[in-house]
């Protein structure tokens, strides 16, 4: 399996926690600090591609050989110096993807400026989370749960390889509670490239190549991912 | 006598029934949340009313007997017995026995009844002399029949229902506050009206036919000094005219001294009243929200109006931050959440509060939780961690539900890089999109569901995912078809919001079921 490759910028209160979290078997990490301390910490706690460079300098960011294909983590503590970082990370590479934090709205705005692909704002989910609690208590610490995989459940995303069984079939012919995985939603290719939830009412052709998100316990995602590739399961 | 009286004081502090008896009347007599306090005060301005119609009717008719033996019998007797509890109820002699008996038994020293029966009665002798006992007290006479002037005491009657109506006591409150200015413009005021009134006394009468005494003098000093000028009394003298012009000017200027204390002083204790208006009016609802802190969050959190989050209030204690959430249109009073006295201010006896502490301290809103806690375990608090060191404290503080921005915000950057098309569906799914919502069933033991087995429920044919349920505190994942729903399990569905809205109401009630 090819690994994703990621950088990270900031070994903080964010870049510690993501970097931990991310499995190596799948995920090629470099973690990029300009504070001396953090990158200690980031090699004190096994990581072998860290490098401590001035982040404001831009030959420095280039010494990085940053790819196309890299996804770039924006995680620094100060806020400035994260908008700046993408800026200057924009301007280097066009193409490349750029994931950055904000924890301020007006912060969002000046990353999404800079050029950010996606911004997560810490104030937004936050604030969506006290009128998840407010609605439903119980949904909104199990799907924490479930996210974190906490108790063993999770959800997963799978593609539908080339040559499986699935290919071809409608989602209703599809028993996928005897697998003991739920199908959530796909991205199912021949209605444009969207995430859409199975409960939206709309009939499913599944086709090699959709993307399906499932939940269930982790072992039986992963047996049900490969019994997915699989031409004929009988 | 001393040795009876402590006996009796000492068993009346001891007796059970007793104490019960007097906190049930100090209760009904002052205390908003008990229940029959708003029929004893409804009575009370009933009695009121009658009996002062009575009084206006007396004027020009005959009243029948059975009408006057009301008047004098039921209502006086009322608010005798009234005036009688409260002077009770005012303090708790037999307590203050028992405690200074105890301090003298432990210090070893002479332990003297009579002194401490003195300083009880003494302070009942207080309050007989409050204004409102004195309404009180002046309200009962007018039954003593032999003296038919103190019919017009009846009058005092209606002053019993300032007792009962807030907003007069708020102008009583308001006008205390600039005592000093309004003595000192009515010493002013008596001042002038004496001075001027002999003066007018002296230079005119004889000349003036109108002037006979000194009270004709001052009268005529009140009436020209207050701008009124009834005119039947007027200096005839050119020395009069000039005391005339002389008060009328001075008049002028004190009516406009005293209209702008009292504005002032009003407009010093606006915010607090506008304040105190809308803890009352939160405190009629029978659920509200207590934010705490005016902060980001506070302010992302309404940007966000994802659905009517119903009556709420901010707490800040920063008054330009306050400032600034009413310019922004929000409801929110200058205090401070982790003051004791400001949140016992709320109904949190009856109404369903909970209470989010939003702050960006940790101490803080570990400080709020405790205090919440500890007023009343009922209150719910949703508390923000900002140090997940502190998760532990936050825990024992007592909070139900802990909000870590930082937590939530790395897992959500976390499933962006793991799992993007995840993050799209959790996205739509925190954010509650209209397409995908992951909700919750409470299966209440009156439940349209209960005694069903999964498969019997089609929730294909109602657009639904089941994902599973949680019971007694475990979550089940996708149950087997022949699984039984039971009472107060919790289900676990996705789907788009009208599906899980129409599903809900469609098992709501067993007769539907």
């Amino acid at each position: 399996m090819v690994k994703h490759k990621i950088c990270i910028f900031g070994y903080g209160n964010h870049g510690k926690f993501i970097s931990r979290g991310l499995d190596i078997e799948n995920f090629d990490i470099t973690i990029v600090e300009s504070n001396t301390k953090n990158y200690k910490n980031a090699k004190n706690d096994g990581f072998e591609n860290v490098y401590l460079i001035d982040v404001t300098n831009d030959e420095d960011i280039k010494k990085l050989t940053l790819t196309n294909d890299t996804q770039l983590v924006c995680v620094m503590d100060d806020e400035h110096l994260n908008v700046f970082l993408t800026l200057s990370l924009r301007s280097l590479y066009q193409d490349i993807y750029i994931l950055s934090i904000s924890d301020s709205i007006n912060v969002t705005k000046k990353l999404k400026m800079a050029g950010a692909n996606k911004v997560i704002d810490l104030y937004e989910v936050s604030a969506n989370k006290i009128y998840n609690l407010l609605d439903r208590p119980v949904a909104t610490s199990l799907l924490e749960e479930f996210v974190l995989n906490k108790n063993g459940i999770t959800f997963r995303e799978m593609v539908i390889p080339q040559g499986s069984f699935l290919h071809g079939k409608m989602v209703d012919e599809i028993d996928f509670a005897s697998y003991e995985v739920l199908l959530v939603g796909m991205i199912d290719e021949e209605m444009g490239h969207s995430f859409v939830f199975i409960t939206a009412g709309i009939e499913h052709k599944l086709d090699s190549g959709d993307t399906m998100v499932c939940i269930g316990y982790a072992d039986k995602l992963k047996e049900f991912e490969k019994l997915i590739s699989k031409a004929d399961i009988n | 006598m001393r040795e009876k009286l402590l006996r009796f004081a000492l068993l009346l502090h001891s007796s059970q029934r007793y104490q019960k008896k007097k906190e049930f009347v100090r209760s009904i007599l002052f205390d908003d949340s008990n229940p029959f306090k708003k029929f004893f005060d409804i009575s009370i301005i009933f009695l009121v009313i009658t009996s002062v119609f009575i009084l206006i009717y007396e004027v020009n008719h005959t009243v029948p007997v059975w009408l006057d033996n009301y008047d004098i019998f039921v209502v006086s007797f009322i608010f005798a017995i009234e005036y009688v509890l409260r002077l009770w109820v005012y303090n708790d002699i037999s307590d203050m026995i028992y405690k200074e008996y105890n301090d003298a038994l432990f210090l070893k020293k002479d332990f003297d009844i009579y002194a401490v029966l003195k300083k009880g009665i003494k302070q009942k002798l207080q309050y007989m002399i409050t204004p409102s006992a004195i309404v009180d007290l002046l309200a009962i006479l007018p039954a003593y029949r032999p003296l038919r002037i103190l019919r017009v005491f009846i009058l005092f009657r209606v002053f019993k229902l300032l007792r009962y109506t807030k907003s007069i006591n708020q102008f009583v409150d308001v006008l205390v506050t600039k005592k000093f200015e309004l003595l000192t413009l009515l010493f002013l005021l008596l001042f002038i009206v004496f001075t001027s009134g002999m003066a007018i006394y002296i230079l005119e009468a004889g000349k003036n036919e109108n002037i006979t005494s000194l009270f004709d003098g001052l009268y005529w000093a009140i009436v020209t000094i207050s701008t009124v000028g009834y005119g039947d009394i007027s200096p005839v003298t050119d020395v009069g005219r000039a005391i005339s012009i002389l008060i009328i000017i001075s008049g002028i200027a004190m009516i406009s001294f005293v209209t702008s204390v009292i504005v002032s002083a009003f407009s010093e204790r606006l915010s607090e009243l506008k304040e105190y208006r809308i803890v009352e009016q939160l405190n009629k609802k029978e659920k509200f929200l207590i934010i705490c802190g005016y902060g980001q969050l506070t302010k992302m959190f309404f940007r966000q109006n994802r659905f009517d989050i119903g009556s709420y209030v901010i707490l800040e204690s920063d008054v330009e931050q306050v400032n600034k959430a009413t310019k922004d249109g929000y409801i929110a009073i200058n205090e401070s959440a982790s003051s004791f006295q400001a949140l016992s201010k709320f109904n949190y006896q009856n109404a369903d509060i909970t209470l989010l502490a939003l702050t960006s301290n940790d101490v803080e809103n570990i400080y709020i939780t405790l205090n919440a806690k500890s007023l009343s375990r009922k209150i719910k608090v949703i508390a923000r961690v900002n140090n997940p060191d502190n998760i532990n404290k936050f825990n024992s503080a007592g909070a139900d539900e802990l909000l870590m921005p930082n937590l939530i915000a790395n897992t959500m950057i976390y499933t962006a890089i793991t799992q993007p098309t995840m993050y799209k569906a959790m996205h739509a799914i925190l954010t509650g999109k209209s397409l995908a919502n992951i909700d919750e069933i409470h299966v209440h033991n009156s439940h349209g569901l209960i005694d069903r087995t999964i498969d019997e429920i089609d929730f294909k044919e109602h657009k639904l995912l089941f994902i599973g349920l949680k019971r007694e505190g475990k979550f089940i994942f996708n149950p087997k078809g022949d699984f039984v729903i039971e009472a107060y399990d919790v289900m676990l569905v996705m789907g788009k919001k009208i599906s899980i809205e129409y599903f809900k109401s469609l098992h709501e009630g067993k007769n539907n079921g």
